[in-house]
Parts: C-alpha cells; sequence; structure tokens
C-alpha cells in the first residue's frame, strides 16, 4: 500500500449537546470513538491518515464543558473552554495568572481561539519520527528512531525519563496547571474520578503508546484550580525559535509563596523535557525556607540533576538551569 | 440538521441528483470561479440508508443550504461548495493562516474546523467584507491606500484575521497589531508594509 | 544616452499608485490557479517515493483503477521524451539525460512524485494511491555532500557524484564522478572544508602571493542554509483540452516564458499551448517558468478526456517545491592593515540535490569578486549531487550564500585589525564600473554598469546611527548582550532586448499586452508607468492585459533575477518610442508637414509651431487602421520575437499599434547593491534574540514604485533574517529523509520577526546604462540582512562561534556555554 498523508479518512460524526449524552455515546462506541475537542492536533492526524476513527464525538456543542465558575474556593474550568477564554478570563488572570499567561503563549491566536485547554493538555506529542508515521515504539514498533539511533534528530527531544521514547510533552498549559496542583474531573459513563493533574500524564515508563490516562469512553470535563496557590508569585516562561506557532524548546512554570524575600513553599513545573510535564520536587525542597538569592545556585544545579542528554539536545541542560534561576530571581533586565 | 445529536452525520448520503437539486432549490452559488458552466464539488460517494447531511450555514449575512460531509471542513465547504475561493489552503494543518474567516466575529482557521461544527454561526469571509455596491471596506480602502500585500495569497487571511483582532481592540499600537495577526504567515515575508496597510484600514474604520 | 528623441519626463515613474491587480487582492475575487473550476473536472493526487533513492519493482495499478471515482493513473513511461531546446540566438541545446521529470520509476529523493491518479473527487485519488500495488528496492543514497566525496562515499545517482564541466567546449556539463583523497579529509580537520580537486575553477592576480603579503590572513569555514521555498500556494495547476490545444491555469513567475517551457516539457509546439496565470501566489525563483510537475495534469487531462486539477498539497511541495543550495564554504583571505582585501581563495562544496546543476556554486565566485573587490581571487566550486529535493534559483542565488560566507568574515577582520567594520565594508566595496569575475577568455575582467554601494553605506550608516550605536559599551551584566553588524549584499538586476507591445485604440486609450508574469512584485504593472509617461497619458487611459496568453502579449523577460524593471522599462520605452514615431506619421501623413515637426502630448499630436493643427489620439488610432501596414500592425518588425510576431498578426487591426523590441545601448553586466545594518539583543539565557533594528540602504537605480520598492526590500530582507535565525530543515542522515515537513518545524518568519524598528532608504542614482535609470531591486537585501544579522551575533558574542546558519536558540546556548555542550561538529549541509 503505498503512503499519502493528504486528507481525511470518511467518518460518522456526533455532536451531543450534554455530557449524559456524549458520555452514552462514549460508552456505546467504544475504542471505535475519537473525542474531539478544539480538533487542532486531531485533525491533523486525520488528515495525515495515522489516525482513521470510525467515529468522531465532537464536544464542541456540550455547552456545560465551557466556561469558568467559582465553586467555594475551587475555580473551576470546562475542559472545552478555550485558550482565548482561559487568557482573558479575569478571575483567572487575578489569582492564578499562571495559567493565563501559558495559555497565551499557545500557538497562534486563531488557534487559541479554537484550541481548548482540555484538548491542550491532551494532544499528543510532537516527535518527528512519530508524526511523521515512523513506526517507533509509540506507534506500536521496534525502536526509538530520534533516541536510539546513532543518527537521529533529537534536538527538540526529551532530557529526563527517556524509558524507549525519547518525545516530550508539547503542552504549554500543562506545566502550569501542575504548578497549580491543579485537579482533573474525568467523567464515564460509569460514573466520575478526579485526579490530580500531576497523575494524568503518563511517561513512557508507564506506557509508551499514550500521554495520559484518559481510557476508552472517558471525557475530561473538568479542570479544577484549588486555591492552594492562588494569588503567589509566578513564573512562566517558554523558549522557542518562532515567537508563533512554535511548540516549547523547554518551558517553566512556577509557583511561589514568598515572605519577604523567603520562599515557603515552590511548585517548579518544565515542558518539553520528558514524556509528561516534569516536576522538580527536588527543587523544591531545596529552596523552601531559604531567601531567593540564597537558594538560586543550589536550585540551578539541582534542577538538571538526573538529565540524560541526546547527542542534539544538550543545550536543555543549560535551559533547565538557566529557567529555573530566573523562575526564583524573576527575569533581569540589562 | 440531524433529528437526535445521538444519531451519526453519516459519510453517505444523498445522489449526486438530489444534491445538486438540493443547491440549485437553496439559490446556491456553487462556484465563482467557473471557466466553464456547471456544478462543483460533485462527486460524493454515496451509502444507503444515511441521514441527511444537508445543513444551513449562514456565510457573509445570507442563509446558505448546503451538503457537507461528516469530515469536511469549513475550508473545503466554503471554496469547494459555495465557490468562496477567497480564502485559501496554503497549508491545510492550521499553521499559515491563509484560510482564515470570522466564525461569530472570531477568527479561525477554516482548514481545521468541521463545517457540521459551526452549524448557527455567523461566518464571514473576504467576499462578505465589500459593501453591495463594491465599494470596499475601510479596512480594505487601507490597505489598498498602501498598497499592502506582495503576490497577495495570504491578504484575504490577513484581513479577516485583522478585522477579528479589532473587534476587541479598534484602536491597536502596531505592536499589538502585529501580535492580533501573528496567526498569519506572508512569504513574501512584506510584513512592514501590511503591517503599516493594516493600521491604515484600521484607522479608516475608527473614522466610519 | 544616445539622443533617444525626447525621451521621457518622469512625471508617474517614481511615484506611487495603486496597481492593478490589488484590489482583486483584497476582496477575494484574485483567481489562483486552485481557484479555478470546470466541469466535469478531476482531481489528481501524487504518489511519491518513501526512501531517498530507490528503483519501483513492482507495480500494479488494476485494484486502483477499479475503484469507485477512479479516471486515470500516470506513470513514468507515459511522458513524452524531453526535446531538445533553442535559445533566442538560435542554438540547439540538447535535452539533458539528467534533467528532472515529471515521474519517475527511480525516485532520487524521499518525496519525488512516482505516478499521479485523477478521479472525480480528493478522497477517491487518495484512497487510490492508498490502493496501488508498489515495491521499491532502495539504492545507495547520500544526503551530506562531503560525505560523498569520500573515498567511499555513496552516489546520489547510479552513474556519478557531481556535475563536471563539459569534455570539450560547446558541449554541455555532464554528471560523473569525483572522490576526494583520504588525506584532503585529514589535512583539513573535523571543521574545515577540504580542499579536494575541485570540479571547476577560475582565479585572477596572485592570490598565493596576496595571502602572504597580507597584514591578516583568515582561514574559515562556514556553511550556509538549505532553505525551501515554501510559496504560500503549492504549484497546483488545472489543464484542460480544447480543440487540440492546451489550457493550463498555474502560477508561474513569468507569464509568457512559461509557454515554451511547457512545450519544452511536453514535446509539443509552443502555439499550441494557452497559459492562464493572471496570479501567482509566491515565487522566490521557485517558479520561474513554472516546473516540471505542471505537466502532469496536462497528460492526465489528455488521457481522461476531462479538465485535471493537480492539487499540491504542502507536504507534497516539500519535496517538489524547490529549495535553495547549501553551500559550504572555504575562506582563506588576505587583508591589509587598512582592511582592504587583497586576496581571496574561496572554495565551495554545493548541495546540489539530485538533478540539474544549480548555478549558486558559481555564481557565489562572481558575485564575490563582484561585492568584495578582491585584488586576486580564485574561486573553486563543485556541484555535489544529493537524494534531497530538487534544488531552484532563490531570492539572489549565490548572492546570499556568498554574502553569508564572507559578509562575517570581514566583520571578523574588523575587530582583528581594530578597524571599524563599516570601514573595512566600504573600503572594499565595488565603485561606478566595477571590475566582476570571472576573467573573460582574454583574461580581462567584466565591468558592472554602474555601482554606488559605498553611498549607500554612508547613507545608511547615517540613517541607523551606526557611529552613536558602537559607541555604547557593551552590555556585560545580566542575560543581555548587545551586537551591531554591518553588511553588503549585491545581484543580477536586469537583462535586455525584450519586447514592448501596446495598442492605442481608436477610443484614445492605451490598452498595455504585457508578457511579464505577476508575482507579486509588481513589476508586470510597474514598468508600464514608463509608457503613460513617454506617451504623456494620465494614467487613468492606460489599461494593461496581463495573464494569459490567449490575450496576445509581448514577449518578456522572465521574472527572476530580479531582471524585469530594467529589462522591461526599456522595452515599455522602445514601444512608446515606436508610438511616438507612428503618431508622427500618421499626422504628417493626414495633416501635411514632416513627422518631425509633429510633438505628442495631451493625448493629442500636434504642431510644435501651431498646436491648433493637431488630431487626438484616438483620431490617429482610427487613421492607422486606415493605413493599416505597420501602423496598425499588419507589419511588424523583423526584431521582435516570434511569440510577439504572433500576438501582433492577433492585434492587427485594433487600433495604432506600438510594438518594439529593445535596442537602447548598454554596456556592462547590470547589478544591484544593499548595505544593511542590523543591531541584536541576545539574552544569554534562553538563546533567544531579538532584532532591534534593522536599516536597509539599496542601490537600485531610479526607484520606479516606492511602495513596491520598500515591499521588495523589506521582504527580501525579511528572507534573508529567516535564513540567519530560524527557517531550516532537518535531516535524518540514516534514513536519507527529512523528519521536518510543517511550517512549526521548518520556521519561516512570522509577523514577529520584523525587527523592531526596521527602516529603509534608496540612493536612488539613475543607472547610466539603462534611459530610465532603474534596475531590480529583488535580490540583493536577502544576502545583506542575513550577513549583517550574523555579523551583529558575532559582535554579540565573539568570534568563532558558528559553524554555520541559521543560528538557533541551541546555538547561541552553545555559543555561550562551550563547556557545557557543543553541536555535533559536522559539515553537513543537512542537519
Amino acid at each position: 500500500m503505498a503512503i499519502i498523508r493528504d486528507g481525511m479518512q470518511p467518518f460518522d460524526l456526533y455532536q451531543p449537546t450534554s455530557v449524559e449524552d456524549a458520555l452514552t455515546l462514549a460508552d456505546r462506541l467504544g475504542a471505535d470513538a475519537w473525542m474531539l475537542a478544539g480538533g487542532l492536533d486531531s485533525l491533523e492526524r486525520f488528515k495525515d491518515r495515522l489516525k482513521r476513527p470510525k467515529a468522531v464525538i465532537d464536544l464542541g456543542r456540550v455547552e456545560e464543558l465551557r466556561g469558568v465558575r467559582r465553586e467555594g474556593e475551587d475555580l473551576v474550568i470546562g475542559s472545552m473552554t478555550t485558550l482565548t477564554e482561559v487568557n482573558r478570563d479575569p478571575e483567572i488572570r487575578a489569582r492564578f495568572g499562571l495559567l493565563a499567561e501559558a495559555a497565551g503563549e499557545v500557538a497562534s491566536p486563531q488557534i487559541r481561539n479554537q484550541g481548548t485547554l482540555g484538548g491542550n493538555i491532551s494532544q499528543d506529542t510532537r516527535c518527528w519520527y512519530y508524526r511523521g508515521g515512523w513506526q517507533c515504539y509509540r506507534a506500536g514498533g521496534g525502536t526509538c528512531y530520534a533516541g536510539e539511533s546513532t543518527q537521529g534528530q533529537n534536538r527538540e527531544h526529551a532530557l529526563f525519563g527517556v524509558e524507549g521514547c525519547a518525545a516530550v510533552s508539547p503542552s504549554d498549559t500543562a506545566p502550569a496547571l501542575i504548578a497549580l496542583e491543579a485537579r482533573l474531573v474525568i467523567k464515564s459513563a460509569k460514573g466520575a474520578r478526579e485526579v490530580a493533574v500531576e497523575d494524568y500524564f503518563v511517561g513512557p515508563d508507564t506506557d509508551i503508546t499514550r500521554m495520559n490516562v484518559l481510557g476508552t469512553g472517558e471525557v475530561l470535563t473538568e479542570i479544577r484550580l484549588p486555591a492552594t496557590w492562588a494569588g503567589v508569585t509566578f513564573y512562566f516562561e517558554k523558549v522557542r525559535d518562532r515567537p508563533v506557532w512554535d511548540f516549547p524548546l523547554v518551558n517553566i512554570a512556577a509557583a511561589m509563596q514568598l515572605s519577604g524575600d523567603r520562599i515557603d513553599r515552590a511548585r517548579f513545573v518544565l515542558g518539553a523535557v520528558a514524556a509528561r510535564p516534569w516536576r522538580l520536587p527536588q527543587v523544591e525542597a531545596a529552596v523552601a525556607g531559604r531567601a531567593r538569592n540564597a537558594a538560586v545556585d543550589a536550585a540551578a544545579r539541582l534542577a538538571a540533576d538526573g538529565a540524560v542528554p541526546l547527542p542534539q539536545n544538550g543545550y536543555k541542560v543549560a535551559l533547565v538551569r538557566n529557567l529555573v534561576k530566573r523562575a526564583i530571581l524573576g527575569k533581569t533586565t540589562s | 440538521m440531524n433529528a437526535s445529536p445521538l444519531e451519526p452525520i453519516r459519510p453517505g448520503g444523498m445522489t449526486r441528483r438530489q444534491f445538486i437539486k438540493s443547491v440549485i432549490a437553496a439559490g446556491a452559488v456553487t462556484s465563482a470561479g467557473l471557466l466553464f458552466t456547471g456544478p462543483a464539488g460533485a462527486g460524493h460517494k454515496t451509502s444507503p440508508g444515511a441521514v441527511e447531511r444537508l445543513i444551513t450555514l449562514t456565510v457573509n449575512g445570507q442563509q446558505r443550504r448546503v451538503d457537507v460531509l461528516p469530515q469536511e471542513t469549513l475550508a473545503q465547504t466554503l471554496r469547494g461548495k459555495l465557490g468562496l475561493t477567497g480564502l485559501k489552503v496554503g497549508c491545510d494543518r492550521a499553521e499559515c493562516g491563509a484560510c482564515t474567516v470570522l466564525v461569530d466575529n472570531e477568527p479561525l482557521y477554516a482548514c481545521s474546523t468541521l463545517t457540521h461544527s459551526v452549524r448557527g454561526k455567523n461566518i464571514l469571509t473576504v467576499e462578505g467584507l465589500a459593501r453591495a455596491d463594491g465599494g470596499l471596506h475601510p479596512l480594505q480602502q487601507g490597505v489598498l491606500d498602501e498598497q499592502g500585500f506582495q503576490c497577495g495569497y495570504c491578504a484575504p487571511g490577513f484581513l479577516m484575521a485583522t478585522l477579528g483582532y479589532l473587534t476587541a481592540n479598534p484602536n491597536p499600537t502596531r505592536q499589538e497589531l502585529a501580535h492580533g495577526v501573528s496567526g498569519n504567515l506572508c512569504r513574501c515575508q512584506d510584513y512592514d508594509k501590511i503591517l503599516t496597510a493594516l493600521m491604515r484600514g484600521a484607522e479608516y474604520m475608527r473614522r466610519g | 544616452m544616445p539622443e533617444n528623441d525626447p525621451l521621457f519626463t518622469p512625471k508617474l515613474t517614481g511615484r506611487d499608485y495603486t496597481t492593478p491587480d490589488l484590489r482583486a487582492k483584497l476582496t477575494g475575487t484574485a483567481r489562483f490557479a486552485d481557484d479555478f473550476r470546470a466541469e466535469g473536472m478531476l482531481v489528481c493526487k501524487l504518489l511519491t517515493s518513501p526512501l531517498p533513492h530507490a528503483r519501483v519493482t513492482r507495480l500494479d495499478t488494476g485494484a486502483a483503477l477499479a475503484m469507485p471515482g477512479v479516471r486515470a493513473i500516470l506513470t513514468a513511461d507515459e511522458l513524452p521524451p524531453p526535446a531538445d531546446s533553442v535559445s533566442d540566438s538560435g542554438a540547439v541545446i540538447k535535452a539533458s539525460p539528467w534533467a528532472e521529470r515529471a515521474l519517475t520509476m527511480e525516485p532520487h529523493y524521499q518525496g519525488e512524485p512516482v505516478l499521479a491518479v485523477a478521479a472525480t473527487d480528493e478522497a477517491a485519488a487518495a484512497a487510490a494511491i492508498e490502493a496501488i500495488d508498489i515495491a521499491f528496492e532502495a539504492l545507495p543514497f547520500v544526503i551530506a555532500p562531503l560525505d560523498s566525496l569520500r573515498p567511499d562515499g555513496a552516489n546520489a545517482r547510479i552513474d556519478g557524484n557531481v556535475w563536471l564541466p563539459p569534455e570539450k567546449p560547446g558541449e554541455q556539463p555532464r554528471v560523473g564522478k569525483l572522490k576526494w583523497t583520504a588525506a584532503d579529509f585529514e589535512t583539513a580537520g573535523p571543521n574545515r572544508l577540504p580542499l579536494g580537486k575541485a570540479a571547476a575553477e577560475w582565479s585572477y592576480g596572485d592570490v598565493t602571493a596576496a595571502l602572504s603579503e597580507a597584514a591578516l590572513v583568515l582561514d574559515e569555514t562556514f556553511v550556509t542554509p538549505n532553505v525551501s521555498h515554501q510559496t504560500l500556494e503549492t504549484r497546483s495547476a488545472l489543464a484542460w483540452w480544447e480543440n487540440g490545444k492546451l489550457h493550463i491555469a498555474v502560477g508561474t513567475q513569468s507569464t509568457i516564458q512559461t509557454v515554451p517551457a511547457i512545450a519544452k516539457w511536453l514535446n509539443m509546439n509552443a502555439d499550441d499551448i494557452v497559459l492562464v496565470s493572471e496570479y501567482t501566489g509566491g515565487g522566490f525563483g521557485g517558479k520561474i517558468t513554472a516546473s516540471v510537475p505542471v505537466i502532469i495534469p496536462a497528460l492526465l487531462a489528455k488521457k481522461a478526456h476531462a479538465p485535471v486539477m493537480l492539487r499540491v498539497s504542502r507536504e507534497d511541495e516539500q519535496g517538489i517545491g524547490r529549495a535553495r543550495p547549501s553551500l559550504i564554504g572555504r575562506m582563506q583571505a588576505g587583508f591589509s592593515r587598512e582592511g582592504r582585501l587583497l586576496g581571496l581563495d574561496l572554495s565551495v562544496v554545493m548541495d546540489n540535490g539530485p538533478y540539474e546543476q544549480q548555478l549558486d556554486a558559481a555564481i557565489s565566485g562572481r558575485m564575490g569578486s563582484l561585492l568584495y573587490q578582491p585584488l586576486a581571487m580564485r574561486w573553486r566550486g563543485t556541484a555535489v549531487l544529493t537524494n534531497t529535493p530538487t534544488r531552484g534559483a532563490q531570492t539572489a542565488p549565490g548572492g546570499l550564500q556568498v554574502s553569508a560566507l564572507i559578509g562575517p568574515l570581514l566583520a571578523k577582520a574588523a575587530r582583528r585589525l581594530n578597524l571599524d567594520p563599516l570601514a573595512v565594508c566600504r573600503i572594499n566595496a565595488p565603485e561606478g564600473r566595477a571590475p566582476v569575475g570571472p576573467p573573460k577568455a582574454d583574461g580581462t575582467l567584466n565591468a558592472a554598469t554602474s555601482a554606488f554601494l559605498k553611498q549607500a553605506l554612508d547613507r545608511g550608516a547615517e540613517a541607523f546611527g551606526w557611529q552613536a550605536r558602537r559607541a555604547r559599551p557593551a552590555l556585560t551584566e545580566g542575560p543581555v548582550r548587545r551586537g551591531i553588524g554591518v553588511a553588503t549584499g549585491c545581484f543580477v538586476a536586469g537583462t535586455t532586448g525584450f519586447d514592448g507591445l501596446f495598442v492605442i485604440t481608436p477610443e484614445g486609450r492605451v490598452r498595455i499586452h504585457s508578457g511579464i508574469g505577476n508575482l507579486g512584485t509588481e513589476s508586470f504593472s510597474d514598468v508600464q508607468r514608463v509608457v503613460a509617461d513617454a506617451m504623456d497619458l494620465p494614467w487613468k487611459n492606460c489599461e494593461i492585459v496581463w495573464g494569459n496568453t490567449a490575450k496576445h502579449l509581448a514577449w518578456s523577460c522572465v521574472s527572476g533575477g530580479s531582471q524585469t524593471i530594467h529589462a522591461m522599462s526599456r522595452a515599455a520605452l522602445a514601444a512608446s518610442l515606436d508610438a511616438r514615431a507612428k503618431l508622427r506619421e500618421i499626422a504628417a501623413r493626414t495633416l501635411g508637414g514632416k513627422p518631425e515637426e509633429y510633438t505628442v502630448g495631451g493625448q493629442r499630436i500636434f504642431r510644435s509651431d501651431a498646436g491648433q493643427v493637431g488630431m487626438s489620439f484616438a483620431e490617429a488610432a482610427r487613421r492607422a487602421i486606415e493605413l493599416g501596414g505597420v501602423y496598425d500592425g499588419h507589419e511588424c518588425p523583423a526584431d521582435v520575437n516570434k511569440m510577439t510576431k504572433t500576438s501582433v498578426a492577433a492585434l492587427a487591426g485594433q487600433g495604432l499599434l506600438a510594438v518594439a523590441r529593445d535596442t537602447f545601448p548598454h554596456d556592462g553586466q547590470t547589478y544591484s547593491y544593499v548595505a544593511t545594518f542590523a543591531e541584536v539583543e541576545v539574552d544569554i539565557e534562553t538563546g533567544m534574540y531579538r532584532i532591534v533594528a534593522l536599516h536597509a540602504e539599496a542601490d537600485a537605480g531610479t526607484v520606479v514604485h516606492p511602495r513596491a520598492f520598500a515591499g521588495q526590500l523589506g521582504g527580501r530582507s525579511m528572507l534573508g533574517i529567516g535564513h540567519a535565525s530560524r527557517q531550516k530543515w532537518f535531516y535524518d542522515h540514516e534514513h536519507g529523509t527529512p523528519v521536518s515537513r510543517r511550517f512549526y518545524q521548518t520556521r519561516p518568519t512570522t509577523v514577529l520577526c520584523l525587527p523592531e524598528r526596521f527602516t529603509w532608504g534608496s540612493v536612488g542614482i539613475p543607472d547610466p546604462q539603462t534611459p530610465i535609470g532603474a534596475r531590480g531591486i529583488g535580490e540583493p537585501p536577502t544576502g545583506a540582512a542575513c550577513a549583517a544579522v550574523l555579523c551583529a551575533l558575532s559582535d554579540a558574542l565573539g568570534d568563532d562561534k558558528f559553524l554555520r546558519a541559521p543560528v538557533m536558540a541551541d546555538a547561541i546556548l552553545a555559543a555561550v556555554e562551550p563547556e557545557t555542550w557543543r553541536p555535533a561538529a559536522t559539515l553537513s549541509a543537512n542537519v
């Protein structure tokens, strides 16, 4: 069979208007169904003919999945809330500016208008071998072309947790949500479960073929932000080669509770350095209780602990250290 | 419109004859770009027993009846079936912006939007900018006066992205507008002149 | 200039106006190839090679042909044999056995089309491609040119790995084998280009002596980027046959010149082709006369008896859409204490792709000799075949590369000699009728028509505030480093000898039949401002017909290499002078007196001494029809091109026909120049950098249309910025396949890559060797901007940090912290 990567295969399209209907459909269609959020990641895979679902459940008409509301101290964001809406929402900006900023750095304005928060954290990896249809581990094949081949192109690949697959998590909002200790509500016809966002993501050590825990028949419905980190000092930065569209070479989301210059507690999460967003607990421990200036050197040193650079991505080690340093001290200007 | 959201829109559907009839009945222009007369976009396979896919879209203020496949993108529908070839498909992967249209005043990439997902929304394409008497929209006039764009392939997308951006921020700085249209690629890379031209258009719009 | 009768007073020439194509572009009514529809139109898709070099060993299209909606499949054996072609001077150019064909059973790069399917719709065509039973035998391949030059290196083609010069004078270049010795590679070490035997070379002066006498000798190696054209419009095309004639709608840079190109590829008569190309979605050299895949829908349309649209996907465009060849250059350069380049020994290896020899390597030598005026120079070049996409000319082919190679070298020399880099640029800049290599047979050099680059450097430095910026203390605290750079670019900017054609209609209007392509530079229209000026007409009385060869167009230059504004402003003037002569003769014959007693003005021809004696253009046009002969086109000048003659014959009798070939004198080679100044701010903690300011100062003669000129200067500068800072492709060498297939991976510049402050200027001194004084501007900004940014980066971070462009975040971080990480040391053209 010859290969062509141009044009979607036919599928049945469902457009439920309630979560209940969506779950009924998801249950009925099982593994045949593909859950469609904003569609930017999905449609590309369909057009490349690498994913050929029999049925697509478009969540775009489920109004209850959109919008931001307060529930007690929690801020609840519907999974189908667009990135533009997340970026502009006054409440998110006021209390969780880290997330607003991260959402505003995604891709391009049109993509933010259409792409959703749920979709952004659930998107597949952008490893150019995997996306190109190469039969790698992640695609069910027997090698990692980026990491295991002597001449693999791995400039944009993983530093940490490369267990077979060197692909990275491309999301800008996922590190922010982890820094904010968000929780995710996942529903299916059988019921609902809530997971810490950190546990949503899956590395190749757990399952090399998936990026998150979302199972067949399940729908991510809500992202819940607890008050834990509301209004603390935040830092988000995305390093990329091109100011629009680019996925991060590395990004960082940090939340720090400060007393004067002293760091009471902090969360540091990196993106694009591992198959899942990469939290830095050792750095968090090292800085807790110390003044920013006193903490920074140890933090930068610890940040890249355990990094195993590939031949072409050693620069990410420097990036990780520098970004942690900046997250602690803020960006200094000359 | 589907009877129930639990029922699928299937790839199959009408026969070609039914399709042509429905399009003609709805008064849809099949293509403004005909070299020869006759309908375009026909020839879709049919599968028996499927649900009707004929839907109504609101495009440039008009109700348009059109037969839409489940996997059809808005770019395919607008260009292939409604003859609105102003928007271009430069990449078909949401990374050039040439297909940008406004959906409920928001710029979207038509190449990466399923047509069925915009049922009931207001779609505006570049063809909907000029007045019925042919007079240019002030945004177009501003660009014309500054000789914006070179090859022009990206122009319709830029205009729509700009219009969408100006809805929220009618008096932007040059840098703000640059961010507003940053989801549009120009391979002639005439960005400096384009920005000047779009700023002129924004000024004309403010003047009304 | 000779006395060309009262030539013309520039009234409109040099002023802004609205081009006649713009409104359609802004209203969505401009029709590009993919926008056409035809009844019963089939859609065609390509089956492309998954391997970088292979032979098709099994092909069964039976199942695909049997699928619903599939109408025809075209394979390589159905292509007509390549035809010889005949040059304007009548010389026969034999068809090359190494030329790229539209389809092939031995693909030479991943993504090369093997066959094409026509079906009733896109879905059916795609499904049919997947149903084709095909098997390939993998053949040896090579991605990096230097790998192929190694003693045991693979060859990209069965019959060789390099382009060699003709065996005998008068013959054509050929593909052959060339290997360098292990010692060549060992002597050079890992980061220097080995100096093995080159396929071609030339020299003037004593380079060895110049280097030995120099106060400073630098020996630098640098790799310029492979950058694909990525026009926003892919090369889609619609073809249909009508009464034995092929009609084809396709975006091409050159309207009339595309007809003979297609005729050659199809081995058919040019008279039987009608080309429609009113709008073209970008070319940049990649669509000078379209490209060979354009014949696929033509052949399928014939086979399927229906119009066929070849709709090229972005991914297929990555393969067939052309790319600039990378040059790996080594420069041994000797400077005087004052920074004068005494001797330059330039060696380049070019990543040629698998097909026709690209000219970038050779042009790099020529442009290097002009732009830096070395007192002695040697150029050596080897075009190495690789199993990567077919290359093509791209904005300043060879010119961009030589600026990227040598611009930073001059800046480094300045730092080493403790001189102002601007002074080193200036002292080496060409001036007046500057000499240009390579040497002619008699050993002497050619000369440029003119060069005012020193003036451009002076004016540009002033506008940019070079000295003030240079005087600031360096930033040493914090994460930001600042650097400034100045560099120059040049390129060919004009040819001669083409035709102008217009009709003065009985209504008194002027209808100009322009064979120039409309690729966005607006020169198809801009050059016609000369007609309005020369005829003393308001612009609104001029109508331009363009973009459809059924509309009887004039033979024009190809719209490539920025020759149009020069070549076709001359042709427009030639036709205008013809019109004026005819108007005078008609007036004299009608009203008495001698032709020279009449003057053209105010849309009339009248007695200079008695203004009331005269006639309007409309009357003259009607009289021309009565007189016939040369006046209304029933007779045609012998020296115009045969395609112009055909057009004149078709237009005969419609009014006063003005038609002439440009025979204005022209002594020397026409080039344009740009001096560019850039400031960068580099964040050394992230590797990201901003271009804070950029000024481009042009020396391109008279500016005909300032806004279009500014667009060219700005847009082509942005291309150079892209080359310097981010646009590239990535290759997997083990499998011979590019892994970057999307814009987000190849990273063409966006609006946010604009310099924060972009300014431009033009010296505006008319070129003395052309009556309008205008030269092209589309090419030289690219090399100047690319080199200026590279110079600024080195100014910010120090010398010897970068081995290649583009310089992206990883390279910046490696430059800042070389002890922690260095990128793989490789001179591969593709990484």
